[in-house]
């Protein structure tokens, strides 16, 4: 099976190339990673991040064909030859396949992704109802391997100041939790301009992501309940004001 | 009520919204517009006349512009934000846009109540 696959030693090399590569697949190789690996057996030096090799952990999202995929859990039945890997766009490269995921994890973190509740723990754990616990499905089972927010335009462009779908998704899925009461803080941390709102739409994220999530529908749901509140402390000021 | 919230207080929803109420209303106009032409074509020079020269649908239509242009004004403007980072090609590119929908607004402005 033909590769070609991008390289960049930033210790040695002056500018990235692309390298092909040729390999004989062997009984039980069906996935890219699977590939890889044997790639790897050929040539030590390439690097990529690998871990769990089933799709749970996203450490080794990378550009294939062009798109933003998790090599673990894409078929090497379905993509065309030859391969074209590409370290995910929008990130600096650290090494080949490696890039610095530092800006990433900073937006993750800007949005508090931990349950804020400042009543007195409860002797068992803090209940919620079936229902809502089922709004947190399609937003907890983030992975944040970066495939999403690095297929985005918006985040190239604006990689300092635009949250990005995964964070923006992980913001929601506190909003929303019954358990959380800052639920307004949050909505108020994505109020200028670029943080939220420079998401247009496109829906690459949804496209890409390997868990099959949609970041874009939640992205939605925070811009509508933005409004709702913000409609309702109106509502609220008018009436203390009638009240006095 | 969501005028309201075009105020200082939301900067980034103030643009957003903003987007969204101009093309709300500017479907609106022009499904109103259909609607009328379904049921009466102006056929000839007077009757396209009769039909534009009501204040209100002047006003209407007035108010159609304006929202297209506040519309093209947000588009572009995010665009040369998103595209262009040489901050002073950014600043002159704005100011052309902002002079050539100005000048359109003055244009449709003159032609709409010169009738």
């Amino acid at each position: 099976m033909k590769f070609s696959i991008y390289r960049y030693n930033p210790d040695v090399d002056k500018k990235p190339y692309m390298q092909d590569y040729e390999v004989e697949l062997q009984e039980g190789d069906q996935m890219l990673l699977d590939a890889l690996i044997r790639i790897k057996q050929q040539d030590d030096t390439l690097s990529l991040r690998k871990s769990c090799r089933e799709g749970v952990c996203g450490s080794d999202a990378m550009n294939i064909n062009g798109k933003n995929g998790l090599a673990c859990v894409t078929k090497l039945q379905d993509i065309e030859q030859p391969v074209v890997l590409r370290p995910m766009p929008g990130l600096p490269v650290i090494r080949d396949l490696v890039v610095d995921m530092t800006q990433f994890f900073e937006h993750y973190n800007s949005v508090k992704p931990y349950l804020v509740n400042d009543d007195p723990l409860p002797e068992t754990e803090r209940l919620q109802s079936p229902e809502d616990r089922a709004k947190l499905d399609g937003l907890y089972e983030c992975i944040m391997c970066g495939a999403c927010t690095t297929a985005c335009p918006s985040f190239w462009w604006n990689p300092d100041k635009f949250v990005g779908p995964s964070g923006l998704m992980a913001a929601y899925r506190f909003i929303v939790d019954s358990r959380d009461q800052a639920e307004e803080e949050r909505l108020e941390n994505l109020e200028d301009p670029y943080r939220l709102y420079r998401c247009h739409n496109i829906m690459n994220c949804v496209d890409v992501c390997p868990k099959k999530l949609n970041p874009n529908a939640a992205i939605a749901k925070i811009k509508d309940l933005k409004i709702e509140r913000a409609k309702e402390s109106k509502a609220k000021k008018t009436y203390s004001i009638k009240a006095l | 009520m969501l005028i309201e919230l075009l105020t200082k207080k939301y900067p980034g929803m103030r643009l957003w919204l903003a987007q969204r109420l101009s093309a709300v209303f500017m479907a609106s106009y022009l499904l109103l517009l259909a609607l009328i032409l379904v049921f009466q074509q102006p056929a000839n020079y007077q009757a396209w006349m009769a039909f534009m020269s009501p204040w209100w649908w002047r006003v209407l239509t007035l108010m159609f512009f304006i929202s297209l242009l506040m519309h093209a004004w947000l588009g572009v403007r995010d665009v040369f934000k998103d595209y262009v980072f040489n901050l002073t090609l950014r600043a002159v590119l704005q100011v052309v846009v902002d002079v050539l929908l100005i000048a359109y607004l003055c244009w449709v402005t003159i032609i709409l109540w010169s009738l």
